[in-house]
This record gives structure tokens, C-alpha cells and sequence, in this order.
């Protein structure tokens, strides 16, 4: 397939009208700068880093603007194989060679150095942490050894140590899970998560590899790991080339579960995780198939689509047009026109959403196409679990999920199939309100870029218990490893000083500029945004085009934090705009929101009033009061005043309906209401008689007196007057009593006559 | 056999239906006999009890056009009349012999009116059927086989049980309805809206019942009455199990198909006589094809759950029985009757005969769809009421026995019948008195034309020292015995508003 999809889909690039479900936002963060040796992602930090001979440049992925200006550090000159800053940013810690890392303070500008004991071993890697106990964490050839390290004091405690023999490492922050691979094929995999509440150690396991022939013993390598944070979870993923599988295991405290595996088609993979779904990039085939595991679904979400560049202006579409009529056309040297090529060889993917161009210097972040996506499924139900999970762009899948609902209704499609669409918006919102997430703009803490602060998301996402103290946190990154990979295809140093490797997913990527110096610096990302069609509700801006529209990302987020939708909203923006639209038999949207009621009652959750209410005037104008009194009778809609009211207003037509209206106003004990409704409706000796028993006494006694007198019966006439001056003190000398005596009077004579 | 039983059976009844556009010319008096009964009983006697009706109704019609005639009593007997139709009028006579024919004259009357509202709803209006067919054969057959199984519902042993002062707690033409929760009304408003998608047309009704109770329903309560008194009667599982004890007023226990017969051996002989009489009819009543749909035993449970019977004959061209139709009278259209069966759940679903295509071909389809989409809810729903079903005393208030009837709803719930025998005779025939009162009073306030409902109340103490109290507000009812109660007024009246408040909302507090 591999060939085939790409090579359909060339015209595609950069114009934002193709078909893509993720796609790569125009313009990228630039990070070239002369001189710069390498690229490096410390992942802990979010922070891309450039050193050059003499500082280190750093520019802030979260939230990502392309437009940030680094900051810059002075450092002493030689190798950098990795660089990292502590996580509270005071200390630069710079590997500069297997043996040594130099730790700075970046106020005082002094420095100290790490050094191995025995020359024996190796430092792979390192990492910062949050643990309560250790500060820094060297991962050598020996095993772990944990550092805990105070600015004012110019060394490292040494905390604990873990011996092992290890070959190499993966980390990431996200996961704060650090992975220790064993053996001879390295397929051994010892982790242990070292967090905010402490270390945890996995249990050991193995990884499955296939045989290409039977008395292979294949090695694991680092970069066939990937450990994906999503919902809360960590995964490992393991590729399997020989097999053509990605095995995917899952990490609870107490085991790692091997959990399906998905398909490749491609012998080169990446993946990204963007706002908890995973994107498993074909690189080969030059597209990306879309997961959302978060039901163990190995299913993909949507169709394998290639991953599309947006915000480049239509010329620049066209002349790539013109230029490439094949993949390997464009991926050729055209890159002065600004051109991006996807997939590129020098393409590194970061933890967890970001590509880096390490040819181009330039840094893009991954979107999902939200819209794209659910317009592709017919599976409504599906596809509304899906746009419920995602807290990125919560608005806009809000949003979406609201058209979705009313398109569904207003083309309508079977009670049974839109039942099930409202059960998801239903439960998930009754999900949020369990798991405390729904309090809209209360919360901003999420930043709308990476998923570094993904904690929101993920304590809430249903991750079991035994995972749950590895959820809050995730990062990714994993780790970097004394055998680095060379990533770019132009630099090819095998030196060990040299090394870069940039897995994706590598925390740390060190990435050989010199090959690719130049790129297009002259892109201005236009603001093409073919694909917001916004459906309503005032959103100024449509997200994900240029970098306006990620501050308007960012306003969102600050708004809705979750794309769970509340009985309010759901009869605000769903039912009340399609009853204006749907016209004739009513039935339809009665039995749509006898579901709804249902899937709210099943969840305990409070409706609004004027959902009754809507339902009262359906059923009226249908003229079904036969079912009008059942769903009363059994308080399908449940009493309150205003129901009470409407069923007033609608049983002008219908004698039993207005009837339901004022037993319920007496059942709620509004028994003034109750009293002037009998009054009008020529129940005055009833209303009196009820009066007296409630001790209503706000009715004026002219009411009464004009009901008993209108209805032309002296006695009852008598019985109310008498009623009045009996029971209200100095009635007897108010107007109304000489008026209605003298009618009285009047109507006596006229019988006498 | 059949004639000597039927005679016996008849001794304290008779009932004939007559048309008074017919026969008014000397020598064809016979032609306006729709219907007699005791069915043997020799033209001249049968003559003579239409003359004095049609005579009386005449005569009444001088002074009040609108409702002329609605009952005599005479020293023997009391004649009840109903017109059901324009000029076709029931007459029902029953005797006041011995001590237990004290009648409620409404009660005898709901009687005329159910039979008459349940043949039309199968067969059409009789002014219809005479109209289609105007030498009377065609209706004269179709209302003798139905009424005939119809009042075989009423034999016990070979004696015809009519409702006496004994159910002066019941009410005919009402619906019983099941209580539920919210919740299992959500579900069941679920159902009822999947079964109208199922059904494919707007214009399809549903009716829903757990055991003999409504539990909901899309129809106009005319149709429903009529409908849920013939799924009491004939399809729900106890009336499936005949002979199975019945808690409800509309059966009685002892029912079979043999009673029937004994009622309507020796028909075609009966019927046969007004055409040699006449000699007008060489055909013979034999070429009719009467669909008898309360005939006893002929409905059966299929394997799928639905329920079947061949009392509409079968299709043409094949063995399988044709679907029942029945007619709605709100919207005068024919309807398929599909009903469904899931243990105490009883689903009825109507259809417009218009709107299924194919006949019988498109009602399977709608079967099909009712199974493979509905079946679960059905399921769910009867889970749910069976594990909130009280049990045939779920509605017994210890200390009374009533009757609540609500006439704007049509709905009446009362006492378990089993309570309400043990009630003694004096309080029961004082409820009876009282509610014939009663009945006088409505009947009064109607023909003065107000449409105010006025508030009433009533309390009596009876002979054998029990409370029997009647109590009217806005168009709700409530009847109560209190027997072994204090004798003080305020006590009864307490009593009473303790109900009120605890069952009815607090409809009668006043």
C-alpha cells in the first residue's frame, strides 16, 4: 500500500483543501542558528535546545508559538551529547562525554562536574526528576544511580543505586518511566518510574520478537521502543519488523500485559500521541493511521491518510505542484521554496507531538483534524465517544459533537441509533461531573500545546487504580542511549561524540544541522483555513490555522475544558434549535428526548425545565394529550411550576390538560396560583373552601364576589359575601361588600318580582 | 341441549337489540329484530318486548327529543335501554325476583354499551352492516355470534351472572392502569417509541400491558377502552391460561368454551327462523363468514412470541391465519392487530391496513423488526415491572374498600376483588343505593347542561353500623366502605382524607 497512497496524494501538500485527519500547522517554530551543531529536546522541560561552540539556545515548545524568541545560556566550550535543564530550570546539566557531565547553575554561572568512577563504565544517558528523593538520575552502564543535588552545594549526593547491566535505556518524562533493557537482545526490559510520589519498579519482562530464520537471535533495538502515554496510561510499544507488528503492552504496577498489537506497513515507524490518540506514522508509506485506544480498540480510528502541512499560501502550493510530479521529486532539494517535505529522512519525531526538521531547522507541532476526522465515520456513536475524549480542542469537539447531534435528529435518522449517540453525550458528561472536570473556565491549567500538563486529562480519563499514580504524569521522551542512532541521512558520523539520536520519541535529540543548512525562511504562513466550518455559538476564530489561531486555541481551553456536554447545552443547542427547524409530525422529537430523558434519568442528572416544557407544547400540538397525561401521570415530565404553567397554556384546547396543570400547581402547594385558577375557571366556592384550608388569603375577595355573581345564583352570591365578612375583619366596611350587598339585594327583588 | 340450557340461563334476562327505522309496516315487525335473546323464545313474546320499549320510547321522545327513554322499573323487572346508535336501540331486562338482582341501572347499562362498542370496533357501526347489507341477515349473524360469546363471559354454572349490587366497587369502561416508577416509565416510553418506528407508520398506536393492567398506550381513550377490555378479556397470559382464576372484574373465574356453546348451540336454526318466517332469505345464513373474535380459546401464543389465532379465517392461497383487523373509532380507520407476548408483558400494536403493503408479507416484516429491535427493551421493560409488581393485592389499602374512578382519564382502580368479598351484604347493597344516587345526581347536572363539576360529598351509615361514603371533585370519583368503623362522622371523613392525601394527591381533601 505503501507506494501506491503516497505517491496518489502528492498534490496535497501544503493545500489545506486535501484530505488529511492529521496535519502539520504552517508556519513551524524556526531554530536554526548559525553555528548550532546539534538539535536537542529536553522533554522534561519542553524546551528545544541548540548549542553552539559557546551557548546554548532554547526555545519553549509549550506553549507552541512559532514565533518565541530563545533564551540563551553560556556554556563552556566542547561536546555536548546531551543537555538538560532541571526541572525548576535553575541548573543546565551537559553531558560531555561518556564519562562526564557538567552540571551549571545558570544564575552563578558555576559549574561542577559528574564523573565516572571506573572507566569501565559508561554514562548512557541522564534525566531530572521530581522525586521527593533523588533530583537527577544517570542511567550508566552499570545500572541507576540516583542523585539528589542542591544549587547552593556544589556536588551530588549519591541516594541509591540499581545494578544492572544495562545496554540501553528509553525514558520519557511524560511516563517518568524509565525502561532498562537487558541481555543479550536486549529484550529484557526492567522500568522503574521515578515520580512526584516515589520509585516504583516494574516487574521484568521480555518483549516477543519474531525469527526471520530459525537460529536468529535478534537484538532489540532502542529505537523499536516507544513508551506512548495515553488517558492516563502507559503503553509500550514494540516493533516487530520481521512480524510487521507493533505489540503493544500495557504497565500496571503489579504486570505488564501484552495487549494486541497493530499493524505496520512500513519498516520505518514513528509515533506521535496527540491529545491521547496515538498516530502511528507509516513512514514508508507516508501516512499516518490513527488510534484511539482507549477501550483496547485496536481498531483505527479512520482510514490511513497522509500527514498534510496547512497555512501555506496557494502559490506556494501550486509551484510544488508544478515542481514535484512524484514523492521523489518533492523530496528532493526544493526546499528554498519552502516547501516542506513530508516525512522527510531528516524528520525526528519528539515526545509526544512534535516533529523536529533537523535539515530545516525548523520545529512543527502535530494536530488532529477533529472535523476531518468525524466527518470520515458514519459510526455516529463512535465517533461522539471519540470527539468526547479529546481535551485539546474540547471546544471545538463540543462544538462538533452538538452538530453532529442536531444533523442526526434533523435527518432523521432511527430513534434507536440517535438514542445511543445521546447515551454517549449523557454518560460522558455525567463522567466529567463524577470525575469533577466540568466546571467550564474555571480551570486553565492546561496548556493547549503539548501534552505536558496532561495530568487534567488524564486523572479524569477512567485509568484504573493500580495505574493511577503513574497517570498524573506523562511526558514523553524516551530515553537516549549510549548507542545512538544517526538519525539524519546527511550526516553520518558514527563517532560516539557525535551521536544523535533522534528517536521520536528520544528525549533528547541531537540532530546534525550541517547537512540541510538552509530552509525557506521565507514562509509566511497565510491563514488558509479550508476546514472550520465552525457550526455556531460564537467562536471568533477557527483553531489550527497560523498562530492567531492558536491563542484562540488557548481562549477556548480557558473556556470549556472538556468536550462533555450538559443537559443544558444539549436542549439550548440541540433540541430547542431543532424544534424551530423540524417541521411537521412532532412524534419524532418526543421520542428523541423521551431518550434523552431516559439516558439522564440512568445517569441522575437534573434537566432543564424548559425541556419539559418543549415537550408539553410537542405533544399538545400533536394533540396527543392522551400521552400528555401518561408522561404526567408518570412524571416522565417531572412537576414544577413552569411545567404546570405550560400545561395551563397548552389545555386551553383541551379541558384534561389544563386540568393536570392545576392539579400540579395544588401537589406543589402554590396554592395561591391554585386559588386564582379555581376562581377563573368558576370554581369559586371550591377555591374559597381551599383557600380557608391553606390559609390562602393574598386572592382579593372581589374575585370570588364576581365569580358567585357572574354565575347568577343569589345564594352562592350570599354564601361568599357572608364567607368574606365572617372571616376577613372590617370586610363588612370595604366597597366590595356595599357593591356586591346591593347586587345582592338587586337579585333577591328581581326573584321576588 | 343448547336450547334447554339457553332458556334456563334466560329465565332472568333478556336482551334484544332492535332498529327503529325498521318494520314500521304492519306484518314485517320481525324485519326490525336485530337481535334477541334468549334466542327461542317465540316471536310474540319477543314482539311484545320490543313493542313496549318502542313504545316508551316514543312516547318520551315528546318531552326530552335528546334522551328519551333510559329506564323502567316495574314491579318484576327493570328495563334498561341504550340507544348505542342513532335508532338502534338495546334493551336490556332483567328481573328483581329474589335477593340477588339489586341492579345499578348504570351498571346494567355499561354493560350494553361494552358489547356494543366492542362489536363495532371489529365489525363496524350495525347502522354500517345494515346499510351494506339491508335485509339484516349479514348483521343479524354477526351480532348473534357475538354477543352470544360475549355474554358467555358472564355465565357461571348455567345461570348469567350480570353486575349486581356485588360489584357496586367496579366500574366497567375503564382502564386499570399498572403504577410505575420514572425510571421504568422512561424504558417503557422507550419501547413504545421503538415499536412505532418498528411499525413504520405515523399512525400506528401501541398499547402496553403488564399482566391485566395498562401500563401505557398512544391511543384516544374511546379506542383504548374498547381495546383493553378485549386484551383483558381474551389475549393477556391469564386470559391465554382460560380457566386460570382471574382477579379482574372483567372475567369471571369459570369461563369456558363450553359455556359459550351452551349459549349458541342450535344458532343457525335460531337464526334461520326470521328468514323462513319471512321467506325472503333462500340463501340461509350459512353463507356468511362470521369472524367470531370473542370466541373463547382461539388465541395461542406462537413460538416467536406472537400471538395467533385463526379466528379471522385464513389468508387466501395458504395455511396460515389471516391477521386480525380491528376499527378505530377516533380515526375510523381499519387496523392490523399485532399483539406480542413476553411472559406478564402483553404488546399490542395497531397498524393502518392501508399503509402494509403486501398484506400479510409487510405485517411479517414489522413482526421481524419488532424482534430483532424491540425484543430487548420488551425484556428490560418486563424485568423491571415484574420486580415492581406488588402481586394482585398490590393496591389494597388495608381498612378500606374503594373504588377510584378518574373520567377524564378513563382510568377506575378499586379494591382487590378478593377484599371487596368480604364486605357484607348490608354494605354492599348500601354502596349500590348510593351509587345509584349518585349516578341520578351526574346524570341531572348533565342534562342541565352546566359545565361546571361540582364538589359533592356523601356519607352514610348503613344498617350494619359500616361507613359508606361517595365523594365527587372535578370530574374524579371515590367510593369507600368502611365496615368495623367508629361511628362518628368526623372519623369517616378523617378516614377519608388520610386516603386522599396518602394515595390520591390529594384530590379529595377538601
Amino acid at each position: 500500500m505503501s507506494a501506491q497512497a503516497s505517491s496518489s496524494q502528492p498534490s496535497g501538500f501544503g493545500s489545506s483543501g486535501a484530505l488529511s485527519h492529521v496535519y502539520i500547522q504552517h508556519p513551524p517554530l524556526r531554530c536554526k542558528i548559525s553555528g548550532a551543531r546539534n538539535i536537542f529536546y529536553d522533554d522534561g522541560t519542553k524546551q528545544l535546545i541548540v548549542p553552539t561552540s559557546d551557548q546554548v539556545f532554547c526555545w519553549k515548545t509549550t506553549p507552541f508559538n512559532p514565533n518565541v524568541t530563545p533564551s540563551s545560556d553560556q556554556i563552556g566550550e566542547g561536546p555536548v551529547l546531551s543537555i538538560r535543564f532541571s526541572l525548576d530550570l535553575k541548573l543546565l546539566a551537559v553531558q560531555r562525554s561518556h564519562h562526564e557531565v557538567q552540571i551549571q547553575n545558570r544564575e552563578s554561572g558555576d559549574t561542577f562536574s559528574f564523573k565516572c568512577r571506573s572507566e569501565s563504565e559508561r554514562i548512557l544517558g541522564f534525566f531530572w526528576t521530581d522525586s521527593p528523593t533523588c533530583d537527577i538520575v544517570f542511567v550508566k552502564t552499570s545500572g541507576l544511580e540516583l542523585f539528589s543535588c542542591s544549587s547552593g552545594i556544589r556536588s551530588l549526593q549519591l541516594v541509591e543505586t540499581k545494578k544492572l547491566n544495562v545496554s540501553w535505556y528509553v525514558y520519557t518524562h511524560e511516563s517518568r518511566l524509565v525502561l532498562l533493557a537487558t541481555g543479550m537482545q536486549c529484550k529484557n526490559l526492567t522500568g522503574y518510574q521515578i515520580s512526584s510520589v516515589g520509585i516504583v519498579r516494574l516487574p521484568r519482562f521480555d518483549m516477543a520478537m519474531a525469527k526471520s530464520e530459525a537460529n536468529s537471535k535478534p537484538v532489540l533495538a532502542a529505537e523499536d521502543i516507544y513508551i506512548v502515554t495515553v488517558y492516563g496510561r502507559i503503553y509500550c510499544l514494540q516493533l516487530d519488523k520481521i512480524a510487521m507488528q507493533l505489540y503493544c503492552y500495557r504497565f500496571y504496577r503489579d504486570a505488564v500485559i501484552q495487549q494486541g498489537s497493530l499493524p505496520v506497513y512500513s519498516t520505518k515507524i514513528a509515533v506521535s500521541v496527540v491529545d491521547n490518540v496515538l498516530l502511528v506514522h507509516q513512514v514508508d508509506a507516508k501516512v499516518v493511521i490513527i488510534y484511539d485506544i482507549f477501550a483496547d480498540s485496536q481498531v483505527p480510528v479512520s482510514a490511513p491518510l497522509p500527514l498534510l502541512v496547512r497555512g501555506f499560501s496557494r502559490a506556494n502550493a501550486a509551484a510544488s505542484q508544478l515542481m514535484g510530479q512524484n514523492v521523489e521529486g518533492l523530496e528532493g532539494k526544493d526546499s528554498n521554496h519552502g516547501e516542506t517535505v513530508i516525512y522527510a529522512d531528516e524528520w525526528v519525531f519528539l515526545v509526544p507531538d512534535l516533529i523536529c526538521d533537523i535539515a530545516n531547522g525548523v520545529l512543527w507541532k502535530i494536530h488532529l483534524d477533529l472535523e476531518a476526522i468525524s466527518s470520515s465515520s458514519s459510526e455516529v456513536q463512535t465517533v461522539l465517544e471519540f470527539l468526547q475524549r479529546r481535551k485539546l480542542e474540547a471546544n471545538k469537539a463540543k462544538q462538533l459533537c452538538l452538530a453532529m447531534a442536531r444533523t442526526i435528529i434533523l435527518e432523521r435518522r432511527p430513534v434507536p441509533m440517535v438514542a445511543r449517540a445521546i447515551d454517549v453525550l449523557v454518560n460522558c458528561f455525567s463522567l466529567s461531573i463524577k470525575t469533577g472536570k466540568h466546571h467550564m473556565g474555571s480551570k486553565v491549567e492546561r496548556s493547549s500545546t503539548s501534552g505536558s500538563n496532561v495530568n487534567s486529562a488524564i486523572d479524569e480519563s477512567i485509568s484504573q487504580a493500580d495505574t493511577s499514580e503513574k497517570s498524573p504524569k506523562q511526558e514523553s521522551g524516551s530515553g537516549t542511549h549510549d548507542k545512538s542512532i544517526v538519525k539524519s541521512s546527511s550526516v553520518t558520523s558514527e563517532s560516539e561524540d557525535n551521536v544523535s539520536f533522534a528517536k521520536n520519541r528520544g528525549k533528547s535529540i541531537n540532530v546534525d544541522l550541517s547537512s540541510s543548512e538552509q530552509n525557506g525562511g521565507n514562509l509566511v504562513g497565510t491563514d488558509v483555513s479550508g476546514d472550520e466550518a465552525q457550526p455556531s455559538v460564537v467562536r471568533p476564530q477557527a483553531p489550527g490555522s497560523g498562530s492567531t489561531a492558536l491563542r484562540t486555541d488557548e481562549q477556548q481551553e480557558r473556556l470549556v475544558t472538556s468536550a462533555a456536554i450538559s443537559p443544558d447545552n444539549l436542549c439550548s443547542f440541540v433540541f430547542a434549535p431543532v424544534e424551530e427547524e423540524m417541521a411537521g409530525d412532532p412524534s419524532y422529537l418526543v421520542a428523541i428526548i423521551v431518550e434523552f430523558l431516559r439516558s439522564a434519568n440512568l445517569e441522575r442528572l437534573k434537566v432543564p425545565l424548559n425541556i419539559y416544557v418543549l415537550m408539553i407544547q410537542l405533544l399538545a400540538r400533536n394533540e396527543n394529550y392522551a400521552e400528555l397525561g401518561l408522561f404526567i401521570m408518570n412524571k416522565i415530565i417531572e412537576p414544577s411550576k413552569e411545567v404546570a404553567m405550560q400545561l395551563l397554556a397548552s389545555g386551553r384546547h383541551n379541558f384534561q390538560t389544563r386540568k393536570l396543570g392545576l392539579d400540579m400547581l395544588r401537589e406543589l402547594a402554590l396554592h395561591h396560583d391554585y386559588v386564582l385558577l379555581l376562581v377563573q375557571d368558576g370554581y369559586y366556592l371550591e377555591a374559597l373552601r381551599f383557600a380557608r384550608k391553606t390559609k390562602v388569603n393574598t386572592v382579593q375577595p372581589s374575585l370570588f364576589l364576581e365569580a358567585a355573581y357572574a354565575s347568577n345564583d343569589s345564594q352562592h352570591l350570599a354564601a361568599v359575601l357572608r364567607f368574606f365578612s365572617d372571616f376577613i375583619p372590617r370586610f363588612k366596611s370595604t366597597t366590595d361588600h356595599q357593591t356586591y350587598s346591593r347586587y345582592l339585594a338587586e337579585m333577591n327583588t328581581m326573584v321576588t318580582a | 341441549m343448547g336450547i334447554s340450557a339457553a332458556s334456563s340461563a334466560s329465565e332472568a334476562m333478556k336482551l334484544c337489540i332492535f332498529d327503529l327505522r325498521r318494520g314500521q309496516h304492519e306484518g314485517q315487525e320481525l324485519d326490525k329484530i336485530l337481535y334477541f335473546f334468549p334466542a327461542d323464545l317465540p316471536f310474540p313474546t319477543q314482539l311484545s318486548v320490543i313493542g313496549l320499549s318502542e313504545g316508551l320510547i316514543t312516547f318520551t321522545r315528546i318531552f326530552s327529543p335528546e334522551a328519551p327513554c333510559e329506564v323502567i322499573e316495574a314491579e318484576m323487572h327493570s328495563h334498561v335501554f341504550y340507544e348505542a346508535e342513532r335508532d338502534i336501540w338495546m334493551v336490556m331486562v332483567v328481573e328483581k325476583s329474589e335477593s340477588e338482582t339489586i341492579w345499578r341501572t348504570a351498571a346494567l347499562r355499561s354493560v350494553l354499551k361494552e358489547v356494543h362498542s366492542l362489536f363495532v370496533m371489529f365489525h363496524g357501526s350495525i347502522r354500517a352492516l345494515l346499510d351494506r347489507e339491508p335485509s339484516g341477515g349479514l348483521t343479524r349473524t354477526h351480532l348473534y355470534y357475538f354477543i352470544m360469546d360475549y355474554l358467555s363471559d358472564f355465565l357461571s354454572g348455567k345461570k348469567l351472572h350480570l353486575p349486581n349490587f356485588r360489584d357496586s366497587l367496579k366500574e366497567r369502561g375503564m382502564v386499570q392502569m399498572l403504577t410505575i416508577g420514572r425510571e421504568a416509565a422512561l424504558e417503557v416510553q422507550s419501547l413504545v417509541r421503538v415499536l412505532e418506528s418498528c411499525a413504520g407508520c405515523k399512525q400506528s398506536y401501541s398499547l402496553i400491558m403488564f399482566q391485566d393492567l395498562l401500563v401505557s398506550t398512544t391511543l384516544s381513550p374511546d379506542d383504548l377502552i374498547n381495546l383493553f377490555t378485549y386484551t383483558v378479556m381474551r389475549l393477556t397470559p391469564n386470559a391465554l391460561s382460560a380457566g386460570a382464576s382471574s382477579w379482574s372484574y372483567l372475567r369471571k373465574g369459570s369461563t369456558t368454551s363450553n359455556a359459550s356453546a351452551s349459549l349458541s348451540t342450535s344458532s343457525n336454526s335460531v337464526l334461520d327462523r326470521y328468514y323462513n318466517s319471512r321467506d325472503t332469505s333462500p340463501v340461509g345464513v350459512r353463507s356468511y363468514q362470521v369472524v367470531r373474535p370473542l370466541q373463547h380459546e382461539k388465541w395461542s401464543k406462537g413460538k416467536d412470541g406472537f400471538l395467533v389465532t385463526d379466528i379471522w379465517g385464513t389468508e387466501v392461497g395458504s395455511l396460515s391465519p389471516s391477521s386480525p383487523t380491528i376499527w378505530l373509532k377516533q380515526t375510523e380507520e381499519r387496523m392490523y392487530l399485532c399483539a406480542f407476548q413476553h411472559k406478564s408483558l402483553t404488546i399490542i400494536l395497531l397498524i393502518p391496513v392501508t399503509s402494509v403493503h403486501n398484506g400479510e408479507q409487510g405485517l411479517s416484516v414489522v413482526k421481524q423488526q419488532i424482534l430483532e429491535n424491540a425484543s430487548p427493551k420488551i425484556f428490560k421493560v418486563e424485568e423491571k415491572l415484574s420486580r415492581g409488581w406488588g402481586g394482585e393485592n398490590a393496591y389494597h389499602v388495608s381498612g378500606y374498600r374503594y373504588l377510584l374512578v378518574d373520567g377524564d382519564k378513563y382510568i377506575s382502580r378499586a379494591s382487590p376483588p378478593g377484599k371487596v368479598t368480604t364486605l357484607t351484604k348490608d354494605s354492599l347493597v348500601a354502596m349500590s343505593k348510593l351509587r345509584e344516587e349518585v349516578d341520578l345526581e351526574k346524570s341531572r347536572a348533565k342534562c342541565d347542561g352546566s359545565d361546571c363539576e361540582k364538589d359533592q360529598e356523601i356519607c352514610i351509615r348503613a344498617k350494619n353500623g359500616a361507613w359508606v361514603i361517595s365523594r365527587l371533585t372535578r370530574g374524579k370519583e371515590l367510593y369507600m366502605v368502611l365496615e368495623k368503623a367508629n361511628e362518628t362522622l368526623l372519623y369517616a371523613s378523617e378516614a377519608v382524607e388520610k386516603f386522599s392525601d396518602r394515595y390520591c394527591s390529594g384530590v379529595f381533601s377538601l
